[in-house]
């Protein structure tokens, strides 16, 4: 489903991701781990689309290539990502903001608008999915919304739009207990054997919710280990200081050999 | 009584012979077109013979009373004064009654200019409103140019008395038909009793071929209540500029406008609040979106008098810029000569917020309509508030959105 192959992204003269390899296949969660700045956040923005990359490499999703598409066709082509912080949007409600999200990728795909009406029933149970209070669907995007509002939000959204492939980039960063329960519970109800999951942490806390089928580390750029849940146990026992050193040694020697 | 003859427009007429229009040394009118304004005839207001059809199609659809005025002149047909709410008084300023004469006559707090001078001078044909109630229903002045013959500028005063205790709701549309070089002047003279309450429109949108300028002269009496909001969308140039004197204790001003720029259009807001009492307050909120080539200016101040102790006031302005050949002139002044004073002032010059645009991409919303979501975003805050459904509907259809 969706490929990546040695996927480079710069920003400026700085390299951020090394050439990345992940495969994820039809109704697969995959957790990605790794210490700040290793390249977790530019991953799922590179996913997205977003601007000012210098990128390399390939990325696919059903066969499409998304690095050739503006943020808005990969929407339509099924990428959906959870930002790890939520775009305030004054003067926008919430409501109308969704349902032309939605209306637009039916479009670009061909298929009919949805009226408001049958929206409403949409987003009502996407609402009762994520727990959200009633007044936040007419309030302006995320204005005045807690952490835990804006995260569940982003997973209202997610359920709205039905996507192929979600990634989720540090959704349960700033979330208490609670939240991070009811957003966990909202990813779950929403796997499917057909849609696949990018889950992006820094804790393995997430993971005790959100059970994942492959969990990779990502140091300095690039996927070091891979490996089932159990990997993300062994993080929380030893950290990523391991994998750092490795990744260190590694550097030295090839420069060694050279 | 006769309007003609009273002694504010004699004085007037004399004067008009020797005007010195504004310059661009006059800080307020600095970015006034000033060889265009010089091309601007007025003269005693003569009826049209025939009024054109597209005006109607222009016109909000705002039940209650209306009054229309065509070239400063009363236009029958279109007016609906037959059935005036109680309390309210709505005549032709020609046919003024004799007690109107002090309101008529007043002096007002900023100094008379020009063209303040040519309105008294030539806008016989206004309205006098008089409001002694509470008035549910919007009260509806549409003013409208229609240039050519000799004169190519009508000028309009409008007088509004508000007794204690009394509130209403005024909404004043200003357009025009033809393409024709021409424009209008419109003067709204405000007298609020202790405890009245106002909410007063202006709905602006004269043709890209005309000149609008506009004056609203405001005296408040102890505790009332003025809502101002301006929304100056049409003209080649349009000035509104606004002097609010509160004068008695615990008045209110809340003004605010959306001003909202294309082509070559210059859209231009001059205000000036006076807090001449204890414990008034007073907010001036303006929005502007400049796109094209378009150019926005707002001169908003504030003057706090010597004894207006208490007072309270803001002012923001906060402006989106869409293209590299707009412009913005933002000035917020501030004289304060008294005591336990809060003033607050801001000022802000954006472009469209790239975060906020990706985040709409990333949900499958393409570029061009994420860009008119934001910015109508930025612009529909200045109608939150706003109560009539008709005003609302008439300027998100002239904004050309439909997320009402």
């Amino acid at each position: 489903m969706l490929h990546v192959e040695n996927l480079t992204v710069s920003i400026g003269d700085t390299p951020i991701l090394k050439g990345l390899d992940l495969g994820v296949g039809a109704g697969e969660v995959h957790a990605i781990m790794g210490p700040n700045g290793s390249g977790k956040s530019t991953f799922a923005h590179a996913l997205a689309g977003r601007d000012g990359y210098e990128i390399g490499g390939t990325v696919t999703l059903d066969g499409a290539d998304l690095l050739a598409m503006e943020p808005e066709d990969r929407a339509a082509a099924g990428v959906f990502m959870g930002f790890q912080y939520p775009v305030e949007i004054p003067g926008v409600n919430n409501m109308y903001f969704l349902r032309t999200a939605l209306n637009s990728v039916r479009r670009t795909r061909g298929e009919d608008e949805i009226g408001a009406r049958d929206f409403l029933e949409v987003a009502q149970e996407a609402m009762e999915l994520v727990e959200m209070k009633q007044d936040l669907l007419y309030r302006s995007v995320n204005v005045g919304f807690s952490g835990g509002e804006k995260k569940r939000n982003e997973i209202l959204q997610m359920a709205v739009m039905a996507p192929r492939l979600a990634v989720l980039d540090e959704t349960d960063s700033g979330l208490d207990i609670d939240a991070l329960r009811v957003v966990a519970k909202g990813v779950n109800a929403l796997r499917t054997p057909e849609r696949s999951m990018i889950v992006i942490t820094h804790y393995q806390r997430l993971l005790d919710y959100i059970k994942p089928d492959v969990v990779h580390v990502l140091v300095d750029g690039k996927i070091v280990e891979s490996g089932d849940h159990t990997l993300a146990l062994h993080l929380e026992d030893h950290g990523y200081a391991g994998f750092a050193d490795r990744d260190l040694d590694d550097a030295s020697l090839s420069g060694a050999t050279a | 009584m006769s309007v003609a003859t009273l002694p504010s427009r004699t004085t007037a007429l004399d004067q008009v012979a020797s005007l010195s229009l504004p310059t661009k040394h006059d800080e307020a009118w600095r970015y006034a077109p000033h060889q265009a304004l010089g091309q601007l005839m007025f003269g005693p207001a003569t009826a049209l013979d025939s009024v054109p059809a597209d005006i109607d199609g222009q016109i909000p659809h705002i039940d209650g009373p209306r009054l229309v005025i065509v070239n400063g002149v009363v236009d029958p047909t279109r007016s609906r004064l037959d059935s005036l709410p109680p309390g309210v008084q709505m005549v032709s300023l020609a046919d003024a009654p004799a007690d109107l004469a002090t309101a008529l006559d007043r002096e007002h707090e900023g100094a008379e200019d020009a063209f303040s001078i040519l309105n008294r001078a030539y806008g016989t044909g206004g309205a006098v409103i008089q409001i002694d109630g509470r008035s549910d229903e919007t009260i509806h002045i549409v003013d409208v140019v229609v240039p050519g013959g000799t004169q190519n500028a009508s000028a309009t005063r409008i007088v509004i008395d508000m007794a204690a205790g009394s509130s209403a709701t005024v909404v004043e549309t200003r357009i025009g038909s033809g393409d024709l070089f021409g424009g209008s002047n419109v003067r709204t003279e405000i007298s609020l009793d202790a405890g009245a309450s106002l909410e007063h429109i202006i709905l602006q949108d004269l043709p890209s071929t005309q000149i609008h300028l506009g004056r609203v002269d405001v005296i408040q009496a102890v505790d009332s209540a003025l809502r101002s909001r301006l929304f100056n969308l049409g003209s080649d140039y349009s000035r509104v500029a606004y002097d609010v004197h509160l004068a008695g204790e615990g008045a209110q001003a809340h003004l605010s406008g959306l001003y909202f720029g294309f082509g070559q259009q210059t859209l231009d807001q001059q205000i000036t609040v006076v807090h001449d009492a204890k414990d008034c307050t007073s907010r001036q909120s303006y929005r502007g979106v400049l796109d094209d080539a378009s150019t926005g200016v707002w001169n908003g101040g504030v003057d706090v008098r010597p004894g207006a102790d208490g007072t309270d006031s803001e002012q923001s302005n906060d402006n989106l810029l869409l293209s590299r050949q707009a412009e913005v002139n933002t000035m917020p002044r501030l004289e304060i000569l008294a005591d336990e004073v809060s003033c607050q002032h801001g000022a802000t010059v954006g472009q469209l917020d790239e975060e906020a645009l990706y985040y709409l991409r990333s949900r499958g919303i393409p570029k061009e309509e994420a860009s008119r979501l934001l910015i109508n975003g930025f612009a529909d805050q200045m109608m939150d508030d706003l109560k009539s459904e008709s005003v609302r509907t008439w300027i998100t259809e002239r904004l050309g959105h439909d997320d009402a």
